[in-house]
């Protein structure tokens, strides 16, 4: 070894990790998002449809709540739309109608004592029910933990366990996911990874030309949408959200996502001409959780 | 329900390859930020994606790199404040915060520390993935996304010029250092 690379190696700073519960719960929680994802069939959809709107009909509420005699918050809530139970260190929820009015699953947690904000928001087919977030827009920086995990086996849309400290002051967002109608986009809470994701099945875009793979999508009679792939000298990374006309048929495509139920988004490498990195801030698109109703 | 619908077999391969890589991944994300927070935010996003594109990351030696790879990513999108902060990896979170210290700094290093500080972020990345990470060329090339070539003329300038912040010289001459770092 060098000796440059010896005095490197002496002010390494890490320590030795311990595999710990928190490691173990770590796993849990990633697993409990939700299964990997999967590419879109060049088959019709065989997916199994997701239980929903058990209850819709009842959509005049019956709220049942069971309180603390001092007015506290309650100990269970329970609406048309969603079940909500305290347990020693976190809420039992179960969602049975996900495409019910945000503020019937607000009601329903303020009901409980825990001050969030919903969002029903469009999913792909096999996110419908899933509850997503929570999202803290300013950082979680409190006592305590903050959390969703499902729970499994579940005869509703969703079943889980949230977890949050009662006096959080910050703003934190759940999303429910309702079935998205034909052609609305879906929303997701992952940032598009940059190594390159695929959503066609039996078809790979990663390294193809634009040209190419949106023969490939025309031949499946899927529409297009574009994403220009910023890379940063440091590894960051970000997307625009741009028109075809700002894509030149020779460029590169990184990836592709589900877009919608007839569109696929294709992430595209900036090729000559694409012009500087735009200020990501004043490109970014906003979120379902920045939205304000 | 959801778990319901993972394919057979994902959870265990996705278990075996986070236990087998999670110390590395620690590791590699404690070198590279000061707050627990930050080292438990990465890890969590680093794992989600892989458990999400379980499908792309590859067998075999080359996990790790895909791992280093993406961790470096969402390091540096978390380091532009573009990343939010999800509660994954909260008791994790708890537990750095509380219960882990740093290791003991050995005062005889604090000269090359501070002219490894001096370094441009590039050069620090491509000497941290040489001689923390213990990677070769070839390794190093893969986690940074560029030509071999490249990562071995990267990791010669960097030890250059860390050596002359150091007001040292390295062991080795210019033509031997391109043809070794193929190990």
């Amino acid at each position: 070894m060098r000796k440059i690379d010896r005095m490197v190696s002496a002010i390494d700073p890490a320590t030795e990790p311990v595999v710990s519960q928190g490691v173990h719960d770590l796993f849990e929680e990633i697993v409990a998002t939700g299964p990997p994802r999967r590419r879109r069939s060049w088959l019709p959809s065989l997916r199994r449809p997701v239980v929903i709107a058990v209850a819709a009909a009842a959509s005049v509420s019956i709220a049942i709540g069971v309180g603390l005699p001092a007015g506290g918050p309650a100990l269970e809530y329970a609406n048309a739309a969603v079940s909500i139970k305290m347990a020693d260190d976190y809420f039992a929820v179960t969602i049975t109608d996900p495409a019910a009015d945000r503020r019937r699953f607000e009601e329903a947690f303020r009901a409980v004592g825990l001050n969030v904000t919903v969002k029903v928001i469009p999913a792909a087919p096999d996110e419908v029910g899933t509850l997503f977030g929570p999202i803290v827009p300013e950082g979680f920086k409190w006592r305590g933990s903050i959390g969703v995990q499902s729970v499994t086996p579940c005869s509703s849309a969703f079943c889980g366990k949230v977890w949050m400290p009662a006096d959080f002051p910050g703003r934190v967002v759940l999303g429910v996911g309702r079935p998205a109608e034909p052609g609305e986009p879906y929303a997701g809470d992952h940032a598009y990874d940059p190594s390159g994701e695929e959503s066609l099945d039996g078809y790979t875009v990663h390294g193809k030309t634009v040209a190419a793979v949106r023969a490939e999508l025309q031949r499946r009679q899927l529409k297009v949408g574009y994403r220009l792939l910023w890379i940063l000298p440091d590894g960051g990374f970000f997307d625009e959200t741009v028109p075809a006309d700002r894509i030149k048929d020779d460029w590169i495509v990184n990836g592709s996502r589900d877009h919608s139920s007839d569109t696929v988004a294709l992430y595209v490498v900036p090729g000559p001409g694409a012009g500087p990195i735009p200020d990501p801030l004043k490109v970014a698109t906003p979120q379902w959780y920045d939205l304000t109703d | 329900m959801q778990e319901s619908r993972v394919p057979p077999g994902a959870r265990d391969r996705f278990e075996a390859l986070y236990l087998a890589h999670y110390p590395a991944i620690h590791r590699y994300t404690q070198r590279r930020t000061d707050s627990a927070d930050d080292v438990a935010d990465v890890i969590a996003e680093t794992f989600l994606t892989a458990w999400r594109r379980l499908d792309d990351v590859p067998d075999g030696d080359f996990t790790l790199l895909w791992l280093y790879g993406t961790a470096r990513r969402v390091l540096a999108n978390h380091r532009r404040g573009e990343s939010r902060r999800t509660a994954l990896a909260s008791r994790l979170r708890d537990e750095l915060a509380t219960g882990q210290e740093a290791a003991p700094a050995d005062p005889r290093g604090d000269t090359v520390r501070t002219a490894f500080a001096a370094l441009p972020p590039a050069d620090r990345e491509v000497l941290a993935l040489a001689c923390w990470e213990e990677l070769t060329g070839p390794q190093i090339a893969k986690v940074l996304g560029c030509s071999g070539t490249a990562a071995r003329l990267r990791l010669h300038r960097a030890r250059k010029r860390l050596a002359r912040l150091l007001d040292t010289t390295d062991e080795v001459r210019v033509t031997a250092a391109l043809e070794g770092e193929s190990r």
